[in-house]
């Protein structure tokens, strides 16, 4: 089979997946991870997240971290997509989607792509707070 | 010559820029740079530095480096 396909990038919009086409007929495994914005963190209620990155090294770093992952977990296709800018409560802020063989080799890789992505790629959120409410109108 | 300095996150907040030109010499360690650019700000511990995009050690000479990023504590996902 060929070397690990890698696809990453960042939209500002709606993340919409691509439509999974299996890439061989040997895989056996495809999984899939999207991250929701909760509506509360740290205990406060908020009506979204702010994300921001350095959109170049975070690509890079990506890159390495896959195929440094790759050579343990050997997967056939990664793909990618981080939202930047504000994401509200409900929507994905991250979709991976990991195509392999075997099923213990795409879940590692994904468990472990994640913990990467939160130490070491330089992407970040800030918390939005809710408007505060109106006061009522004095008539 | 000179380096371009980029901020994120709380770093930004701090120093008040996202991006400045700065002279430097390639003898230089980031450290002192920033010693130099911003005297009364000492990054916290866990505020790493990236040097051409690639993590870089605070006290290594920049050599012909052209871009110097901060990069506080990553929150992705």
């Amino acid at each position: 089979m060929a070397l690990m396909k890698t696809h990453m990038e960042f939209t500002r919009a709606p993340i919409v997946p691509p439509s999974a086409s299996r890439i061989a007929a040997e895989i056996g495994a495809c999984v899939e991870f999207s991250g929701i914005v909760r509506e509360s963190e740290n205990g406060s209620k908020i009506p979204g997240l702010n994300y921001q990155a350095y959109e170049p090294m975070a690509l890079n770093q990506l890159g390495k971290i896959c195929h440094e992952l790759g050579t343990r977990h050997p997967c056939e296709e990664i793909l990618l997509i981080h939202r930047l800018d504000f994401v509200p409560v409900g929507e994905a802020s991250l979709f991976i989607r990991i195509q392999a063989r075997h099923r213990q080799s795409s879940l590692a890789l994904m468990t472990e792509l994640i913990d990467r992505l939160k130490t070491d790629v330089p992407i970040w959120k800030q918390e939005i707070e809710m408007a505060a409410p109106q006061s009522p109108k004095v008539p | 010559m000179k380096i371009t300095i980029l901020t994120f996150a709380q770093t930004r907040a701090q120093l008040g820029f996202s991006e400045q030109a700065c002279d430097c010499s390639p003898r230089e360690t980031p450290r002192q740079i920033l010693r130099r650019l911003a005297p009364g700000f000492t990054p916290d511990q866990s505020v790493r530095v990236a040097v051409n995009q690639e993590y870089a050690d605070w006290d290594q000479p920049i050599g012909e480096a052209t871009e110097l990023a901060l990069i506080p504590p990553v929150s992705g996902g």
